[in-house]
């Protein structure tokens, strides 16, 4: 059985207007979308920004709240349930969140930070608190003392292990990892990707990884989900995906993404101005009037693209 | 072994701290640094000590007790500061007035200020409708005419004490903080650590008091120092204009409310004129402590 | 534009609404009636008969009733008599809201004069001993209260030196319509008008220096000097025009802080106008006047709000969003 399963999800805003400030329209941030995660799999959503993928994290653990559709974990969907009755399923759930900075309370030391989710959900002496703090703060590489410092104390990779030791706390399920490394430099990022994957089997974790690198998706993810608008244009694995690109709004994603060899930029430039071709003349086939994109249509067991 | 370890942590925990100087320590650091200020402060600690420890020298009932032969005398060696229509000592009257006075103030500052708190905080945490209907209704109260509402409250209510007049006076005073604070609440919290705790499942009245209000705290506590003067003056000009405390406790208006008489204002200066310069210097005192707390809340904008 | 206009002046309807509902249940929360207070001293007035009028005035009627004719009443701008001074609440007001509004515009007036200039050399002259001096004087002037500085400047001014007269609005002896009126007058109106505006001054300074000061970092300012405009010119058409506007749009909301100055000195300069007449009217109980007074000045207040938001809307279009 799948841990995850998004099923037709939907997060639509209103927009006002109008003299008495009335709803004229939506804006559609998430479209109706759905996808599984089996349990101990990397999946990872990709689109360029605002293209949902970070609304949708959002959804899942209930930061927004979804307009519709399901969002079933183990079975038991999470849309429909009060935040109160939700709580319960805090502790499976968790996330990682884009910027290392804002994400941790600038009043508080690492040791209440981390061990904010343990005072939420578990009783424990102060005694046991620390040695679990501890622990967990050496597992994310950081020196045991350093509980007693405060987030200005720390660089921004070490901020981030910081974030990801307090989503450990509880010993969730899934965790879904919003932009984790974008805000890092390049190369603190190779060092906390490397340890999530770590820490990945270490804890028998599942990831929903939500990115707008195509390279860290590349290196992180079992399978891909690219987003456009609000919707899925192209579901599959990372070899799927990278090598087999079907949907125009994909091949034009991956061809994007430089290349270092000399000798095939030539062969990489004719490449783009054909897909550059195919989409002022295809593009009615791949987008329907509205410019919406069309449903999901598998085209192999792993590979599903939005096609008419 | 346990405990060498529990004071090894203490240890640890005193150095962290004096890396980490308190707002309180900056302050300090600040008020240091700028002579004004400094000398504020302890011309404002003797004034509110000389005030405070009054009664171990004056006797109270000594002081409201109506002497007939001692009436409007000048300042002398008995009465430092003369006396009034009732031949009550003044100098002994300012001291109570300060104490009186100065305690009101703190209370609906505080009164005022922890409502104006919870109701910014709230607007501030929840947004979207809840802060709608809470900002709607306090725009509503800040167009209004406060000062005179707080005289037409002070006239009608039935039994009227030093209580009920505290809390009519901080039941117009919270408006401007609560408004001030769900302004800064409402960026506070766009912030990550705010959904952080969302998602860690700490439950809402946890993350507004104990997550979103340390990082408000030294917006408040400018903004308390502030208005404490600004609520001192109130108290001493309603009571001036007879509508502040009930009559038998003095408050600095009550000196200051003799002026209402020309003959008093002319020639028997000594009854008012030194509680007007005493609220005079008060106000400054305080507000010049104020700005220093305000530039140390703010980084850019410290001497020290 | 237009809508937000609309939008803003709809939600005085409910504010008025409010205000008048709230100034109702005070009025019939104060002790005693317009009955009680027309008998009070009259030893004629048997219970049975105060009983009767308060039947035949309608005052034994549901609330709603009577908050009804009050306000239908009040619109028409009757707001019931006074029984001290024995005449229509509207007459007695008619006599004394010239003195307040002249006292309130001369206010406002040199206030403007004082603190714009002030506030200009501040900014543009920033840390300089004329800046430390006015940034001094802003400080006195916010942390003074109102009535301790009105009582100093009376004592100092008209009782030591004797410049001017203690109080009262206009020398009695002196005929109306002369020009020895206008200028007793105007001695008359001196003393609490400076000693309302010297003090009132603090809000425009403050926000005069505070944005000059940000907007000569501004870019927009940076390439008007880089592209050669004189310095004087950089000031009086790049960085005040857009200083200055705002100001135009805050006169609404000192219209609260008018209000509640003019109690204080209207009162220590015994000068007779709508703060005095409100004190007189509590203190002897003259609830009609005090109802009619509190609506009246908390309309104007709604009013004025209302008008600074439109403006400050016109001035700066990105208020409008909201």
């Amino acid at each position: 059985m799948s841990l995850l399963k998004v099923n037709d999800l939907k997060v639509h805003y209103p927009i006002r207007g109008g003299f008495f400030r009335n709803v004229v329209n939506h804006v559609k941030a998430v479209d109706g979308i759905s996808f599984e995660l089996q349990p101990g799999e990397t999946y990872g959503l990709v689109g360029e920004s605002g293209c949902g993928k970070t609304t949708t994290g959002r959804a899942i653990i209930g930061l927004n709240k979804a307009t519709g559709g399901e969002i079933l974990f183990e079975g038991t969907d999470l849309a429909k349930q009060k935040r109160s009755d939700r709580r319960t399923y805090v502790k499976d759930i968790q996330m990682i969140f884009q910027d290392p900075y804002s994400s941790l309370n600038v009043r508080k030391n690492i040791l209440n930070t981390i061990a904010e989710p343990l005072r939420n959900f578990e009783r424990m002496s102060p005694g046991e608190e620390l040695k679990r703090v501890q622990a967990l703060v050496e597992r994310v590489g950081l020196s045991p003392e350093s509980i007693y410092k405060y987030p200005h104390q720390f660089s921004g990779g070490q901020r981030q292990r910081i974030g990801i030791a307090r989503a450990l706390t509880l010993n969730p399920k899934l965790i879904i990892a919003d932009e984790p490394v974008s805000a890092l430099d390049v190369s603190v990022q190779a060092q906390v990707l490397n340890f999530m994957q770590e820490i990945q089997k270490e804890f028998n974790l599942t990831y929903l990884f939500i990115s707008h690198d195509l390279g860290i998706i590349k290196h992180m993810c079992d399978r891909i989900g690219i987003m456009y608008h609000g919707r899925f244009v192209e579901e599959g694995t990372a070899d799927d995906v990278y090598n087999n690109p079907q949907h125009l709004y994909t091949k034009r994603l991956i061809a994007a993404i430089p290349e270092m060899d000399p000798e095939k930029r030539f062969e990489k430039t004719h490449l783009r101005q054909s897909i550059n071709e195919e989409y002022r003349t295809d593009y009615d086939s791949y987008f329907d009037k509205d410019g919406r994109m069309f449903d999901l249509k598998s085209i192999s067991t792993t590979h599903s693209v939005a096609l008419q | 072994m346990k405990d060498t370890a529990y004071l090894h942590d203490k240890q640890l925990m005193a150095k962290e701290k004096v890396n980490n100087p308190s707002f309180m320590k900056t302050i300090w650091r600040e008020i240091k640094n700028d002579k004004i200020a400094l000398g504020s402060l302890i011309l404002l600690t003797f004034l509110l000590l000389a005030a405070y420890l009054s009664p171990l020298f004056i006797e109270q009932a000594d002081v409201t007790r109506v002497y007939m032969g001692n009436i409007y005398k000048a300042p002398s060696a008995d009465n430092w500061l003369g006396s009034d229509d009732g031949g009550r000592d003044v100098f002994g009257q300012l001291m109570l007035g300060a104490r009186n006075s100065f305690t009101i103030g703190i209370c609906v500052t505080l009164i005022a200020g922890l409502f104006g708190l919870t109701v910014g905080l709230i607007a501030g945490f929840y947004g979207g409708t809840v802060d709608n209907i809470i900002m709607r209704i306090i725009d509503f109260l800040m167009v209004l005419p406060s000062l005179m509402f707080i005289i037409v409250f002070i006239t009608i209510v039935p039994q009227y004490t030093v209580f009920n007049f505290i809390l009519i006076v901080s039941a117009f005073a919270w408006f401007g903080k609560a408004r001030l604070i769900r302004s800064r609440g409402l960026a506070e919290r766009e912030l990550d650590y705010i959904n952080a705790s969302k998602t860690l499942g700490t439950p809402g009245w946890k993350i507004m008091f104990f997550e979103m209000f340390p990082n408000l705290s030294s917006l408040v506590i400018v903004n308390m120092t502030l208005t404490l003067a600004g609520n001192i003056g109130l108290e001493t000009g309603l009571t001036f204009l007879g509508f502040g405390l009930p009559t038998g406790t003095p408050s600095l208006g009550t000196l200051i409310s003799f002026a209402r008489n020309p003959d008093i204002v002319q020639n028997k200066w000594w009854v008012w004129l030194p509680a007007a310069l005493l609220i005079l210097v008060m106000m400054l005192c305080i507000n010049y402590v104020g700005q220093a707390i305000k530039r140390a809340s703010d980084a850019r904008q410290r001497l020290a | 534009m237009l809508k937000f206009i609309l939008r803003r002046t709809l939600i005085m309807i409910p504010q008025l609404f409010l205000l008048s509902l709230i100034v109702f249940v005070l009025a019939k929360a104060m002790p005693g009636d317009a009955i009680t207070g027309a008998f009070a001293g009259d030893p004629n007035a048997t219970e049975e008969r105060k009983e009767e009028l308060r039947e035949k005035f309608g005052l034994n009627d549901p609330w709603y009733e009577q908050y009804g004719r009050w306000i239908g009443n009040a619109v028409q701008g009757d707001f019931g008599s006074s029984y001290m001074y024995k005449q229509p609440v509207t007459t007695l007001l008619a006599g004394k809201v010239g003195n307040t509004v002249l006292l309130a515009l001369f206010t406002l007036i040199i206030t403007y004069i004082i603190a714009i200039p002030l506030g200009i050399v501040a900014g543009r002259w920033t840390d300089t001993w004329a800046d430390k001096l006015i940034v001094t004087y802003n400080y006195f002037s916010f942390a003074t209260p109102l009535f301790v500085f009105s009582l100093l400047m009376l004592f100092l001014f008209s009782f030591i030196l004797g410049w001017f007269p203690i109080g009262g609005s206009v020398d009695i002896k002196i005929e109306e319509g002369t020009w020895d009126y206008i200028v007793s007058k105007m001695e008359h109106l001196f003393l609490p008008v400076m000693s309302g505006a010297l003090l009132a001054t603090f809000g425009t300074i403050q926000y005069l220096r505070n944005d000059i000061i940000d907007t000569k970092l501004k870019d927009f300012v940076k390439t008007a000097r880089a592209k050669g405009v004189p310095e004087r010119k950089v000031y009086t058409k790049h960085i005040l025009r857009n200083s200055l506007l705002p100001i135009a749009a805050f006169l609404g909301y000192e219209i609260a802080g008018l209000i509640g100055g003019s109690i204080f000195i209207e009162s220590i300069f015994s000068y007779p106008g709508l703060g005095q007449l409100f004190l007189t009217s509590i203190g002897a109980r003259d609830f009609t006047v005090v109802t009619a007074l509190v609506m009246i000045l908390g309309t104007a207040t709604i009013i004025g709000t209302m008008l600074s938001d439109i403006i400050l809307s016109i001035v700066d279009p990105r208020i409008r969003v909201e």
